[in-house]
């Protein structure tokens, strides 16, 4: 019997340095209607955001936790501080933004990131955005990227058309919170037509103990436009566990298309429950491109509705569950229109009792005549304390469609390092390979000035001892 | 209607020790609430009214000296065996996936059962003909609880062929029955099952099974008919190389509605198994499929498969599929894959260029799908007249 891959988990401390807390305000522990006001009022709010808010806190007090997938009853959110707001106030320039806080971004990389290609920078430091820029070229083209709060204010008409109308606080407890506590995130309007070639990029970090993030992201497509968000997030370690549940809204509007990129790499206490979903026009284009890292436990099951014809969804991701760690993830395609297409593409990782948990919905309406989708979802495992699951749920409700899957778990196949190692390979390099290769889907999806992250989260990991 | 009084009577004149397990089930079945099926939308569903099973359902054959064949209901003297072999089941629920029929059908099952086989192929005995039950379901004989035990003995070979059908249009009838095998070392048991009830009837039906060491369990199901089915069919390799097989073909048509489930509980190392499933919805056919490959800690080397293929010939018809893939041991390998869509164009293109209708086109592809599994009917008749069976309704 050949020995087992090593592999090794990655240095953290370089996303794990922690800054001394220092907030000019906190909101008392505990929800209440006086909560949410007060929120809104330090937010400068208008009156139809408040009510909105104060509406979706008596559905998150009416609706209950969810008993399926992960066990979160170690989440008391009596005692999550919902809103924290770091000490900084938004800038438009780099040089003004406090030296502790750039410290940890300086350490992530993200002004080179920006100096390199990005066309703008969305900073999340605790609650709030801090930090914003847009390449000049591109507002002159009428691309607003800006962060929540102020797209409240300065495209009020098109945030209250569409703020929480993909997501409604009605759909389950944490989307209902989100309604109600939502801080910060980002904007992204791209008019009729623009290609936006330069990856827009978001980054936010969470950094107050106990304190919960609920960012917002919203982005419009117009007809024709093209644009590639990147999401990226990465927590300091603390020992009150955490909750993140943010809220993603794309509307990809008739022939648009749009690039969702999220490397998620929270610090192993997080409670990561988040909400994503794509709103897909007549050959519309959505691509979800997805690793699940970090986090004590993730539910997250990015969903993509192909709503006119020819709409077509990708989804890739990989999910690297090493100890501790519960990740529930996998994706959801609604076809409702003709000729609709959906190509969904899973990897999983479990090591060290890691429990990796896909869960995907593939639904095909009677309107979707002609639709076509395939799900692929491998599982691999390092040793046998670890879990690994799939569970690929499908409805179909027309006839004339063509609806493949596959599934497939199992650890490094013998036969191939044997081939490899008959080659002059060593057995260690050669196992190192195979898994390198079983997450070449992802890494060669993401884009290069993601390398730092990227480095970090998977090469290094991989590498580590194994090389 | 299910009740006390009712219990009273059916264990009157049975043996002590299944009188007292019926009773214990009873107790269970009082207390438990009924569950739903949403899936298929069957909420709050009424048990009908008992009725006894007066019928004779037991083909007589030569040549089955050597088998142990006795009708659970009568007075027996093995009945301690019979627990013995029951109390094996205790304890062996998975937390994992599909669990099975809802509990109140199971122990309603052992509590009103009406019919019922325990049959003991015993150590070394080989049988080359099957054993024929046949349930034919009629005005008289509307309601069949079937509780039944198949034990395979070291060595041993048997083929069983369950046929559930009816004649009659008109009659509701109501089938819930419960079906528990066991499988000792280096035995093959075969179960056939056909279920042909018709459009008014409704089908729940529980099957269990345990594997040990090297036995290996084939199972051809067969879901033709009824109303509302609901069957379940679970089977633990317990030892090193138990395997079991599903080959599952359906065919729903009408306004019938299937939730059918499998699964595969892996124990024992090198254990496999195999789930095939192929099935036709035509109409506003409603199906449900569930699958479940676990891979249990210490099932080193296991390995399994599922496939379902399911042909969709109507606009209206519904089709669910839940494929699970559970693993809890890196040295297995697991893989399922679903194919669902229409019938291949080109293939119904070329059969038409020969002259062929588009009918008859279809009813040829659909029973180039199904004939494989058909062929592993081992009685000539009952294969003639499922085949004849499903090319009518195609046509339809």
């Amino acid at each position: 019997m050949s020995e087992k891959t090593e592999v090794n988990d990655i240095d953290r401390s370089l996303h794990e340095e922690k800054n001394v807390e220092k907030h000019r305000y906190k909101s008392a522990k505990g929800l209440t209607p006086e909560v949410i006001k007060e929120i809104s009022r330090e937010k400068n709010e208008p009156e139809w955001m408040l009510e909105f808010r104060l509406k979706a806190l008596e559905i998150y007090k009416e609706k209950e936790v969810p008993t399926w997938g992960a066990d979160i009853s170690d989440l008391d959110m009596d005692n999550i501080i919902t809103y924290v707001r770091p000490d900084a106030d938004l800038q438009s320039d780099w040089d003004q933004v406090p030296e502790e806080i750039k410290d940890t971004f300086d350490a992530l990389g993200i002004p080179e990131a920006e100096k390199e290609s990005l066309a703008g920078v969305g900073a999340q430091y605790d609650s709030e955005v801090v930090y914003h820029n847009l390449k000049e070229e591109m507002v002159e083209q009428g691309v607003v990227y800006m962060d929540m709060e102020n797209a409240v204010k300065q495209h009020e008409d098109l945030v209250k058309q569409h703020f929480m109308k993909l997501i409604t606080p009605n759909d389950h407890k944490f989307s209902a919170l989100h309604g109600a506590v939502w801080s910060g995130g980002s904007f992204v309007y791209v008019p009729a037509g623009v290609d936006v070639n330069i990856p827009l990029q978001s980054y936010f970090r969470q950094n107050a103990p106990g304190s919960g993030q609920f960012e917002h992201t919203l982005i419009i497509l117009e007809e024709g436009a093209n644009a590639h968000f990147i999401e990226g997030c990465s927590a300091p370690k603390y020992s009150v566990n955490n909750l993140h549940a943010g809220a993603v809204e794309l509307f990809i509007n008739k022939g648009a298309k749009l690039r969702y990129s999220t490397i998620e790499n929270w610090s192993r206490n997080m409670y990561n429950l988040n909400t994503k979903r794509a709103l897909v026009e007549e050959d519309g284009v959505i691509e979800w491109v997805s690793g699940s890292f970090g986090s004590k436990v993730s539910m997250l099951y990015p969903m993509s509705i192909l709503k006119g014809a020819r709409a077509r969804a990708e989804f890739t991701g990989v999910t690297f569950a090493a100890e501790g760690q519960y990740l529930d993830t996998g994706a959801q395609v609604i076809h409702d229109a003709p000729d609709t297409t959906s190509t969904v593409n899973s990897r999983s990782i479990a090591k060290d009792g890691g429990h990796a948990y896909y869960r995907g919905l593939l639904k095909v309406t009677k309107n979707a005549h002609g639709a076509k989708a395939s799900v692929s979802c491998e599982s691999l495992m390092l040793d046998n304390e670890s879990k690994s699951d799939t569970l690929p749920i499908m409805k179909l409700q027309t006839d004339d469609i063509d609806i493949g899957h596959e599934a497939k778990v199992g650890r490094i196949s013998e036969e191939a390092v044997f081939y490899l190692m008959s080659r002059g390979i060593s057995e260690e390099e050669a196992k190192a390979m195979i898994v390198r290769g079983f997450v070449e889907p992802i890494a060669s999806e993401l884009p290069l000035e993601y390398a730092v992250e990227l480095n970090n989260l998977i090469n290094l990991e991989l590498e580590g001892t194994i090389g | 209607m299910y009740n006390k009084k009712l219990v009273d009577n059916l264990t009157t004149g049975q043996s002590k020790l299944l009188s007292s397990r019926r009773r214990e089930s009873f107790d269970f079945f009082q207390d438990l609430a009924q569950g739903d099926y949403e899936r298929i939308n069957l909420i709050n569903y009424q048990f009908p009214e008992y009725s006894p099973y007066n019928k004779e359902y037991l083909k007589e054959k030569k040549g089955q000296a050597e088998l142990l064949i006795k009708k659970m209901t009568d007075n027996l003297n093995n009945e301690e065996e019979i627990l013995n072999y029951l109390d094996q089941f205790k304890d062996k629920k998975v937390e994992k996936g599909n669990q099975g029929l809802d509990p109140k059908y199971l122990a309603m099952a052992e509590a009103f059962y009406n019919t019922g086989l325990f049959i003991k192929v015993p150590k070394n005995v080989e049988l080359k003909l099957p054993v024929e039950i046949f349930y034919q379901l009629d005005q008289e004989n509307p309601v069949l609880i079937d509780n039944n035990l198949i034990v395979a003995e070291e060595n041993s070979r048997l083929t069983v062929v369950i046929d559930y059908r009816m004649q009659d249009q008109n009659v509701e009838a109501f089938h819930n029955g419960l079906t528990r095998v066991i499988v000792k070392d280096n035995a093959v048991l075969n179960i056939v099952k056909v279920q042909r009830f018709n459009d008014q009837s409704d089908n729940f039906d529980s099957n269990i099974s345990l594997v040990s060491n090297q036995g290996e369990l084939n199972w051809i199901p067969i879901e033709l008919g009824g109303k509302n089915s609901v069957t379940n069919n679970e089977n633990t390799l317990m030892d090193d190389g138990s395997r079991a097989s599903i080959s599952s073909v359906y065919f729903a048509d009408g306004d019938r509605k299937m939730d059918l489930g499998f699964k595969m509980n892996h124990q024992g190392r090198h254990s496999s198994s195999e789930i095939e499933s192929k099935g036709v919805l035509k109409d506003r056919a409603q199906k449900v499929f569930r699958g479940d490959l676990y891979f249990q800690k210490g099932a080193s080397q296991a390995n399994g498969s599922e496939k379902e293929e399911v042909l969709l010939l109507d606009k209206t018809v519904d089709s669910d599929s839940i494929p699970a893939l559970f693993s809890e041991e890196d040295n297995v390998e697991g893989e399922h894959a679903v194919s669902a869509g229409q019938i291949d164009e080109q293939r119904l293109f070329y059969l038409m260029s020969r002259g062929m209708t588009k009918a008859e086109a279809k009813q040829l592809m659909v029973e180039a799908a199904f004939n494989p599994i058909f062929d592993k009917i081992p009685l000539n008749d009952l294969k003639g007249s499922v085949i004849n069976d499903v090319k009518t309704r195609i046509r339809s």
